[in-house]
């Protein structure tokens, strides 16, 4: 974690070379730190902050990784009475159990976020404003009330920030469930069209962005998007934040420049050899290989290059001493069950298709299961209104080429004596085997 | 009726062809679409359906639009081509 | 029939080939409108064979029902038209307005609207929300019992045997299918599945004792508010009067 000083009360500080400025030290930062840290709120013509964000290439970094500045635009210019009844969601769910970097954001560096609300409010013309909450350890809602009341009190928001907490489950905290919870439905995904940028809550346009989005944009308001593309990649740019856990010394969540190569990474946060893989994207992500993707570069290019994807920036290491098969079986058992009983595809395919990892990892099967596993995971894939059957069976089909000789083994001889070691990826308590 | 399957299909583009989606939410397994443009729309093991993408021929057009008519939940559409 | 004095009656009146059509068509359409109703409950129980697709039920029922509308409208219009009794044609619209019988033609009248709105708003569908389109189309558990009503009480037939067997075919039918209909629901909804099974019985039971009361009774012709002077000479054969 990297440690500036917080400056004392004085000029705000000019933009400086390209350092990491998310999150600048373990406790929270007030309002008059945060100033004193960052400078005033900015303010502007909403074009040109659609402009600079637009300019920046900053994407979403809450999985999706959606051009920001696209949706901003999108959302300004939808029909109906220009810049004025939009709403904005920061969404700060994290409904992924792999990933903590939200929560942590939140808790350390709230009026960023808020910031970025604010400037996002003024951009694109909304008149109402939701910050979405999760479970997840470290973020208080007391704490984030206080912040809001804060801001109130300096008369910094025009629009004031609701607190919403978000239901509890995977799918929770996907766009469209998000909204359909804010219009007083069930919390789980819509049928899109029409998209949130058209009609979403409340049925006015949303734009909804996640809360570590949110913060990158206070701060290319206030330092320009040149500024926030000195770090990164042309086709990733910027820096971002990342959870890493597993088998690492020192897990957590750091703010890395995106293109960092992930052995580099990995070594920072104490990487303890042997490990045999290295979950990338959350549970809707993909399974490399260790040590061969230690030269992969942490950015979407890079991963998408390798057969991953960044997702929410999320890095699960798999110690050797584990069971790659036996992990995929846990969280693919998760996925299954947390599905919205709205699709029948995803209702009856995931189910089986879990039922089917899990006789791989834990039971004895016969050799035709990896056809009927291949055979359910191109049923489910693309036949849902969300993309949990997506993630699902993209998470499944990279474990059989991964641990492809774990599974030549288990048809064999049975499931090894690792698969029942302690579990590693840390799958919510009611669905552990 | 032409001899080239596709002859009267050359007036219309494939971009400008409609294409077939379905609302998996709204979808309850009925099944009619499937009886009535089985061309493009097959049964998985569960009964719902898996529609062939791309943009749908002309001479099944009329077809498709009977089935979308058919389905009991509206869950199959028709989307219009982009202008 | 009797006898001379009959054929002179349908010599003076010349209005009784519309009535003989008002009756036929009356009976055609209730016919066809239990068939639709059948097939409507068929669609709802996903009914299929290998030989019977759902796009048949779903055709059928789409056809019957127009065809149905065809034989109601035609039996409006002889009823309309029809000098012996004067019954214009808004009260074959609006209910309980009628002068002849008011209580059995109003239920016509109530049938004939809720024909027509099932009809037009099928014909949108895809045009207007599908909720909506639901609910109209729940109303057609009332068209139904409302339209045999509509029969069996200003039927004239209503006493002859063979309409009074295919009228209990035509409600058997539709009960049977209606009771599967049910029973599907009980799963999710045992509560609302009962009270319809209750609420059947209990019209089925209610119906049977009316028509043993009503109808069937000798004066029905009378009590039911036949308040009309046939044209001097005239009249129309009664088969209550001719027993």
């Amino acid at each position: 974690m990297r440690g500036s000083a917080v400056p004392s009360a004085g000029r705000p500080p000019a933009p400086g070379p390209r350092d990491l400025r998310l999150i600048v030290r373990d406790e929270p930062l007030s309002l008059a730190e945060h100033t004193a840290c960052y400078g005033p709120l900015p303010s502007g013509p909403p074009d040109l902050l659609i402009a600079e964000v637009e300019r920046s290439g900053l994407t979403g970094r809450g999985g999706g990784a959606f051009p920001a500045g696209r949706k901003m635009r999108a959302v300004a210019g939808a029909r109906g009475p220009a810049r004025t009844g939009r709403v904005v969601i920061a969404n700060g769910s994290e409904s992924e159990p792999a990933s903590s970097k939200d929560g942590v954001l939140l808790s350390r560096a709230p009026h960023l976020v808020l910031d970025g609300i604010a400037l996002c409010a003024s951009a694109v013309g909304a008149d109402r404003a939701y910050l979405c909450v999760g479970h997840a350890a470290g973020t208080s809602d007391r704490a984030l009330a206080r912040a809001v009341a804060e801001r109130a009190g300096a008369g910094l928001d025009s629009v004031p920030v609701e607190i919403h907490p978000t239901a509890g489950g995977y799918l929770a905290g996907q766009e469209s469930a998000l909204i359909s919870a804010l219009n007083g439905n069930a919390p789980v995904p819509t049928f899109v069209p029409p998209r949130p940028a058209e009609r979403g809550a409340h049925r006015r346009p949303t734009l909804v962005l996640n809360v570590e989005t949110l913060a990158h944009i206070a701060l290319i308001a206030r330092f320009g998007s040149e500024w926030f593309a000195a770090a990164g990649t042309p086709g990733t740019p910027g820096s971002a934040l990342v959870t890493v856990t597993g088998a690492v010394q020192r897990p957590g969540v750091r703010e890395i420049p995106l293109g960092t190569p992930l052995g580099e990474l990995l070594h920072r946060c104490g990487l303890i050899k042997p490990a045999q893989a290295v979950l990338t994207g959350g549970y809707f992500g993909t399974w490399l290989p260790l040590p061969a993707a230690l030269t992969v570069p942490v950015s979407h290019e890079g991963m998408r290059a390798a057969g991953a994807s960044l997702g929410p920036g999320v890095l699960a290491v798999l110690p050797a001493a584990a069971c790659g098969l036996a992990e995929t079986a846990r969280v693919a058992s998760f996925l299954a069950a947390q599905n919205a009983g709205q699709c029948g595809p995803c209702r009856n395919g995931l189910p089986a298709l879990a039922e089917a990892l899990n006789w791989i990892a834990f039971g004895q099967a016969g050799p035709d299961i990896i056809g009927w596993v291949e055979q359910l995971a191109g049923l489910v894939a693309g036949r849902g209104a969300c993309h949990l059957p997506d993630g699902a069976a993209g998470l499944v089909r990279s474990a059989l080429t991964v641990f492809a000789a774990d599974v030549q083994a288990h048809l064999s001889a049975g499931p090894c004596a690792r698969a029942s070691g302690p579990p590693v990826l840390p799958v919510p308590a009611r669905w552990t085997q | 009726m032409s001899q080239h399957p596709d002859r009267g299909s050359s007036r219309q583009p494939p971009l400008r062809r409609p294409q077939l989606r379905v609302n998996p939410i709204a979808c309850d397994a009925h099944g009619l679409c499937i009886e009535l443009l089985p061309e493009l729309i097959t049964a998985d093991p569960w009964g719902y359906p898996i529609i062939t993408p791309g943009p749908v021929p002309l001479r099944l057009q009329p077809l498709a639009r009977r089935a979308v008519a058919a389905c009991p939940t509206l869950a199959l559409m028709l989307t219009s081509p982009p202008r | 029939m009797t006898g001379t004095g009959h054929l002179g009656a349908i010599i003076v009146t010349s209005s009784t080939p519309l009535w003989y059509a008002t009756r036929a068509t009356g009976l055609v359409a209730m016919v066809l409108l239990t068939a639709s109703m059948a097939l409507g409950l068929l669609s709802s129980v996903r009914f299929q064979r290998p030989a019977w697709p759902r796009f048949v039920t779903l055709g059928l029922h789409r056809n019957l029902s127009l065809l149905a509308l065809g034989f109601t409208v035609v039996h409006v219009l002889t009823t309309v038209l029809d000098s012996f009794v004067s019954i214009p044609i808004q009260d074959a619209f609006v209910p309980f307005i009628s002068s002849y019988r008011p209580i059995w033609v109003g239920l016509g009248a109530i049938a004939l609207d809720l024909m027509l709105a099932l009809i037009i708003t099928s014909l949108l569908r895809t045009r207007m929300g599908l909720q909506s389109w639901r609910v109209v189309h729940w109303t057609a558990y009332l068209c139904w019992p409302v339209a045999v009503l509509h029969g069996l009480g200003t039927g004239t037939d209503t006493p002859v045997r063979w309409v009074l067997v295919l009228t209990a075919c035509c409600v058997l039918v539709v009960a049977v299918l209606t009771f599967w209909r049910l029973a599907l629901a009980w799963p999710a909804r045992p509560l609302a599945s009962t009270a319809g099974v209750v609420l059947i019985l209990a019209t089925l039971i209610a119906g049977g004792a009316w028509l043993r009361v009503g109808p069937l009774s000798p004066g029905w012709s009378a009590r039911s508010g036949t308040r009309t002077a046939p044209p001097a000479g005239a009249s129309r054969p009664d088969h209550r009067a001719s027993r």
